[in-house]
């Protein structure tokens, strides 16, 4: 591992939840939720790591999301866990660090449901705005058959 | 024919709507327009407002929310206007057509007048299809 990434091996391997070296240049890492603002600022600040995008998934245990830092010096790939509350999902919003976090998030937020904390705007990005509330497309749960039909209001009869 | 008929089959202005597409339509489109096919040889441009469009082409599975900008786009066109479903997706939602996000193909939201099928159909397709729709909009047989 390269020197920068030395420095947040050594400052925050005792704290991580799991700490696997999956290849030469792919790091994953698992933290307590409530480090997450500590860690990414570190690896942002210090180690020089760009954030490439987050990616969330309901493991149906839980709700796990994984911020992808990319340290191009090295082309080491470093993946940051954390495992969230199923049933109230919510963690530190990135946009405290970096505004280009807003977008992802608000997509995590309306498929999965997870609220970030301290998000200067939590609205739909993908879906419409006339979404129902509380239903989330991409949790294991979800049934199609809750959503009300698209787009209401005239058909195409009645635009002929 | 009157005049209106005769001025909307004589030189088409096509206003494409991308609702959602993977852009492999777009391209497709974009290639009819390129010197190989060059189908500014028989007046037919793209234009950049639905307001002087004779024709709407519509690509892709269209979602939620394109599709308040498509029945928009459809009311902001002055009539007559043609609307030309390009593509598998368009035409019907293929694989798309359980997803939570899905609209309906576009006949569901305004009148289709001619449907080009395939992923992505090719410039000659759509060629042809366009060709179809002059002459039946002209009351010739194709």
């Amino acid at each position: 591992m390269s020197m920068p990434l030395t420095g947040f091996a050594d400052r925050f391997k005792t704290r991580a939840l799991a700490w696997e070296e999956k290849r030469a240049r792919r790091l994953y890492v698992e933290i307590r939720p409530s480090d997450l603002l500590e860690t990414a600022n570190y690896l942002y600040k210090d180690c020089g790591c760009r954030f490439v995008i987050a990616t969330a998934t309901d493991i149906v245990t839980a709700i796990t999301v994984l911020y992808h830092f990319a340290h191009d010096a090295s082309g080491v790939m470093v993946n940051i866990r954390v495992t969230l509350d199923r049933d109230k999902p919510a963690v530190e919003s990135l946009t405290q660090l970096f505004v280009g976090a807003e977008w992802i998030e608000r997509e995590m937020w309306e498929l999965l449901g997870i609220t970030f904390i301290h998000h200067p705007g939590l609205k739909h990005l993908l879906l419409p705005d006339d979404w129902p509330n509380g239903v989330h497309p991409l949790r294991q749960d979800f049934r199609q058959d809750e959503l009300p039909p698209p787009c209401p209001g005239r058909g195409a009869e009645e635009n002929r | 024919m009157g005049i209106t008929l005769n001025a909307l089959t004589r030189s088409l202005s096509v206003f494409h709507l991308a609702a959602s597409p993977c852009n492999n339509c777009d391209i497709e489109i974009l290639d009819c327009l390129t010197p190989k096919y060059d189908l500014e040889r028989f007046g037919i441009q793209l234009i950049g407002s639905i307001r002087h469009a004779d024709a709407l082409l519509v690509t892709g599975s269209v979602n939620r929310k394109a599709a308040e900008r498509l029945k928009l786009l459809y009311e902001q066109a002055p009539k007559p206007c043609v609307v030309i479903a390009i593509g598998g997706c368009a035409c019907s939602g293929i694989m798309f057509r359980d997803n939570y996000n899905f609209a309906g193909p576009v006949d569901r939201l305004v009148p289709v007048d001619i449907y080009i099928p395939g992923c992505p159909p090719k410039p000659e397709a759509m060629i042809a299809g366009v060709a179809k729709l002059i002459a039946k909009v002209r009351g010739e047989k194709a």
